[in-house]
């Protein structure tokens, strides 16, 4: 079984991308692949320590390099009027005042900008540069910060510990996970460009282009409608462009100092220190069940670190309300600052961490109970109602994920004694777990340009960060009009098209289906309208009755009523229609909790003699609502799984407790998986639209696939070898010693 | 990254003498490159000898010789290679990506610096990047330390794979000096320990170039393994690698090859080890008593512990494949 069902002939063929051919073709423009007339190059220098303050700075070697145009630092820097002040800087929600403090939070934060006419220059001059510091003792070690900062409740509590404070079976154990880097393919990258005083046009590695102009408009005091941002290909993201960082910040910093466009891309050992990480996290999970397996109570604690300048907390125990019906619910949370740049969300945020505890905890409470774990969570599961609130889901498929999955990996097979399955020196084992993400949806709007031979843009500010956005509206849109595929070409983040919210939180596809369907009916009126000039038929068609096709529309009632395209242009006198609608949640979303959701299963080998693991078999059935395009949606899935493994095996950022710097912050010294780490990944979705998300029935993707994966391989591991481990990643160290 | 001048050569004795001081060689690139744009690498200039040095294996009377521009994919493809020492192209498969080794020579394989993560942070104290400046793996991070033959001032180890092969097969090292001298260096003289310099990795005299590797004619091409520990399966360098080969007279070895990398300061060979294994039955038992002697002779730093029970682990698990693969 592969990715996709081939047996299955009446499934087709699955689409390509919108956007294949221009991204293998290199005739995609990325951030920093635009050519600006007159740019110029802006390069960091990074603080060699990571707590303390810059004394001196010594610039006269850098300043006699060849073409250097200006070097900023916090002492000659042009003001910025959104780092004026404390208070200021706060509304901004930037976090660090670039160049506006002599303070060192972390190593490598920028200490100093070059521009240069070239990047060579920029970077020879930028690595010349001496500065002096008065150094504080920097504190970077999660694990050795965290006992003393004390938890605080996060939400209300439900029911009371006291309640099940006699439970006869009870789990209680520590979880800890490793800080993670997202370091997309892309690096972030900004171009930016002042055509008048008040006035910017910027290229920008960025999840949303709103978000930037919202940001840049805050910081420099501007309209946000003079900034006009282009984002139009995106080299992935997994939540580290859903900010604004020092790098679009500095363009625009230094091509106000130099008068020219600058082009600032990260360095990749940059990307580690500058673009946010997922925090390294510990948790307690104390879970309580009576003889039968039925859950009667979860408390569950979560720490994870942040910087000493920013504060940012993951939603460790959100998903703890979500998955399972558990009458008594306490969580408590805080974060622990470190001298480490600010981390962010990444993939599955907050949940992908606190799923790893709780998901663990049952597998755990399974063994005690010799009760197989796919059963135990089908008695626990909360199907019909959120938890939380007690509203209905609008659907909620996980028994069904949970089901299939089984069935798929043939979990028969697994033996409920741990380490009975054995090959030679090869150890192996089975384990599930779940992931659940609030299915959400956003407002946005969308445009459509229609021209006479029937080719029609369909255009909206949101980005493509590689998820098949585009594709997805080329879907929809066919879909919603009955235009062939071929006729319907895709215009995607750039900010002067209509507007619509950032690509995260697996709110994209959910959001924009609206704003397609909407703007499809606002064309499918148009013409009708049109139409009627022709033929009186159409007088009071409704969107739903018009069906377009390459060369005219005609009528669903009666489809004899053909009007052509040419003659709609002729009659009207026309040069091209253009239509824009917007869309968004509405009362739907008081009535009903909305969840997708997905169960992982994995089968892997352990060698008892290197601890190596190796996963064998990766399954994973989500439940998406409808499946607008297997092939991205699959695609979309299996890109988490390889994350997942990543974030179980052997995805770790460390820093060195006395110098700060991260160990090995490069793409050889991190280790995330490879091909060769995963096997063919198996995807299956459970296809049923949800009724009342949003038109389309579709439930975003992007998020749910990586939550439970990284579980599911340390039960499985635990089933290989009868070894519990907590600590991820899980290292053939841990296995071993 | 530094300015720098650039010139190709075009003969070994034209390269020797245009070579000045701060001026280094270039053949594949993949490591003085990277060097270069991390600032731990400054030369004035280059000369490129990519058109200077042998790209072909030759067989010669009672060895094979592989030019010092054999690139690492063209090495581990070799039919005379897979024939002869198919344990060279296992440990060169093992080895960075398909890229790099498409660009990567022979030669500058054996020149590789190390990967500890401390010599690529040039912000950080570090003897072999500066010498005197201090050894910040020895109090830090040392997943990817030594576990033999360090010292305080340096516990690096040497990163190649395919080192290690050519350690346990007893290559040498052919180099034609500033003089234009030819020399032949054992293999086990050509890498060296940190001792009190620990910014030099080899024993190549100043100035000379590298022109060719001999691997000795041996019975070595039955029964090999090489078993790479790695923290991921594709582009990782190895906690600890294993070259094993065997020798064998039925059940019983005759001679057995032995060498590590990600142990030591260079290509590390197990003699104790091999000179265990002669005559003995090849069993799991007596796999199990050589690996620990080897777990005898190693002192792990208290960052990397494990690596003692890996490299047990790793070399039971490469004589055991030397039967079976």
């Amino acid at each position: 079984m592969g990715l996709f069902n081939t047996k299955n002939k009446a499934a087709g063929k699955p689409d390509g991308r919108v956007e294949g051919i221009a991204k293998v073709t290199g005739a995609g423009k990325y951030a920093a692949e635009y050519k600006v007339d007159n740019m110029c190059h802006a390069v960091f220098a990074g603080s060699t320590i990571a707590a303390g303050t810059i004394k001196s700075i010594y610039l006269d070697n850098a300043k006699q390099v060849e073409g250097v145009l200006d070097i900023i630092t916090h002492l000659n820097k042009p003001a910025v009027p959104g780092f004026a002040s404390e208070t200021k800087l706060k509304e901004t929600r930037f976090g660090l005042p670039l160049f506006h403090t002599d303070k060192v939070y972390f190593r490598n934060q920028p200490v100093a900008m070059v521009v240069a006419d070239t990047l060579e220059n920029a970077t020879y001059a930028a690595s010349l540069i001496e500065f002096t510091y008065q150094e504080d003792t920097p504190t970077v070690d999660f694990k050795k910060a965290h006992p003393s900062v004390p938890l605080k409740m996060q939400g209300k509590e439900r029911g009371s510990l006291d309640a099940w404070s006699n439970a006869p079976q009870v789990v209680d154990q520590q979880y800890d996970i490793a800080a993670e880097v997202h370091n997309p393919m892309e690096m972030h990258a900004t171009i930016a460009h002042w055509t008048a005083d008040d006035k910017l046009v910027l290229y920008d590695k960025t999840q949303g282009v709103v978000n930037v102009q919202r940001t840049i408009a805050k910081i420099f005091e501007i309209p946000q409608e003079n900034i006009e941002v282009f984002s139009e290909f995106v080299g992935g993201g997994f939540g580290s462009g859903l900010r604004v960082w020092t790098n679009g910040v500095g363009a625009v910093m230094a091509a106000k100092a130099v008068k020219r466009p600058v082009k600032l891309m990260l360095t990749r050992s940059q990307m580690f220190s500058l673009t946010g990480y997922r925090p390294a996290a510990w948790q307690r999970v104390k879970l309580g069940a009576d003889n039968d397996g039925k859950f009667l109570g979860i408390h569950h604690q979560g720490k994870n670190g942040t910087s000493v300048f920013e504060p940012f907390q993951e939603g460790i125990t959100s998903i703890t309300r979500m998955v399972y019906n558990f009458d008594n619910l306490k969580a408590e949370q805080s974060i622990v600052p470190l001298n480490l740049g600010t981390p962010t969300w990444m993939r599955g945020p907050g949940d992908c961490t606190g799923a790893f505890a709780v998901e663990c905890a049952i597998d755990e409470l399974s063994y005690q109970l010799n009760m197989d774990p796919v059963a135990l969570r089908l008695k626990n599961f909360a199907i019909t109602h959120d938890p939380e609130n007690k509203k209905p889901y609008s659907s909620n498929f996980i028994d069904e994920c949970i089901t299939k999955g089984a069935e798929m990996i043939d979990w028969k097979q697994r033996k409920q004694q741990p380490g009975a399955l054995t090959e030679g020196d090869w150890k192996i084992g089975y384990g599930v777990a779940v992931g659940m993400w609030g299915a959400g949806r956003g407002n946005a709007s969308a445009g459509i340009t229609m021209e006479k031979d029937g080719t029609m843009t369909v255009k909206t500010a949101m980005t493509d960060i590689g998820t098949g956005t585009g594709t997805a509206m080329q879907n929809m849109t066919h879909t919603f009009t009955g235009m062939p595929k071929d006729k319907i070409k895709i215009a995607l983040g750039h900010s002067t098209l209509p507007t619509a919210g950032s690509q995260g939180g697996s709110t994209g596809l959910s959001s924009i289906s609206g704003a397609v369907s909407a703007v499809c009916d606002a064309l499918k009126k148009q013409l009708a309208d049109y139409a009627a000039a022709i033929n009186p038929a159409y007088k009071d068609a409704k969107p739903a009755d018009v069906l377009l096709s390459a060369t005219g529309v005609s009528l669903k009632t009666d489809k004899n009523e053909f009007v052509s395209l040419a003659d709609i242009w002729q009659k009207n006198n026309l040069t091209d229609i253009s239509v824009k609608a917007s869309s968004g949640p509405g009362a739907e979303r008081q009535q009903y909790a909305f969840c997708c959701s997905t169960a992982h299963f994995v089968k892997v080998r352990v060698n008892t003699k290197t601890g190596k693991v190796k996963v064998e078999r990766a399954i994973c059935v989500a439940d998406g609502g409808t499946i607008v395009n297997e092939k991205p949606a699959a695609n979309q899935i299996s890109g988490a799984i390889v994350g997942g493994i990543g974030m179980a095996l052997m995805e770790e950022i460390h820093a060195d407790e006395k110098l700060g710097n991260l160990v090995g912050n490069d793409l050889a010294g991190y280790h995330f998986a490879v091909n060769a780490d995963a096997p063919i990944i198996e995807v299956a979705f459970i296809n049923k639209p949800d009724p009342y998300v949003n038109p389309s029935g579709a439930k975003g993707l992007g998020e749910v696939g990586i939550i439970g994966c990284a579980p599911a391989i340390a039960n499985a591991i635990y089933n290989a070898t009868g070894k519990r481990l907590r600590d991820l990643p899980i290292t053939p160290d841990k296995v071993l010693v | 990254m530094k300015p720098f001048s650039f010139s190709k050569s075009d003969k070994v004795s034209k390269a020797l003498s245009a070579k000045k001081e701060a001026v280094q060689f270039l053949a594949g690139g993949t490591n003085l490159v990277d060097l270069m744009k991390k600032n731990i690498a400054v030369p004035d200039g280059l000369i490129d000898i990519t058109a200077v040095l042998s790209d072909k294996v030759e067989a010669q009377s009672g060895s094979t010789r592989i030019g010092a521009m054999v690139r690492n994919s063209a090495l581990a493809t070799d039919p005379q290679i897979l024939a002869k020492n198919p344990l060279v192209a296992k440990a060169v498969l093992a080895g960075a990506s398909p890229q790099i080794r498409n660009m990567a020579s022979t030669a500058g394989n054996l020149l590789q610096r190390t990967r500890c993560p401390y010599f690529y942070e040039t912000s950080t104290p570090c003897n072999k990047r500066k010498p005197g400046s201090g050894c910040s793996a020895l109090h830090g991070e040392q997943r990817m330390s030594a576990i033999i033959g360090y010292n305080d001032a340096c516990v690096a180890v040497h990163p190649s794979d395919l080192c290690i092969a050519l350690a346990a097969l007893g290559a040498s090292v052919n180099v034609t000096d500033k003089g234009n001298k030819q020399l032949v260096i054992p293999f086990k003289d050509f890498h060296k320990l940190p001792e009190s310099t620990p910014d030099l990795d080899n024993h190549l005299p100043k100035d000379a170039i590298i022109t060719s590797v001999d691997i000795p004619d041996n019975p070595f091409n039955k029964h090999f393994a090489y078993v790479k520990l790695r923290d991921r399966d594709s582009y990782a360098f190895a906690l600890v690698s294993v070259a094993a080969a065997l020798d064998l007279d039925g059940t019983r070895i005759k001679e057995a090859r032995l060498a590590s990398g990600g142990v030591a300061h260079k290509p590390w060979r197990w003699q104790k080890a091999e000179q265990y294994l002669k005559g003995k039955e090849a069993n799991a038992a007596t796999f199990h008593a050589a690996a620990a002697i080897v777990a005898d002779e190693v002192k792990p730093l208290p960052g990397n512990g494990f690596k003692k029970v890996m490299l047990m682990g790793a070399i039971e698990t490469a004589l055991q494949h030397c039967l079976t693969a």
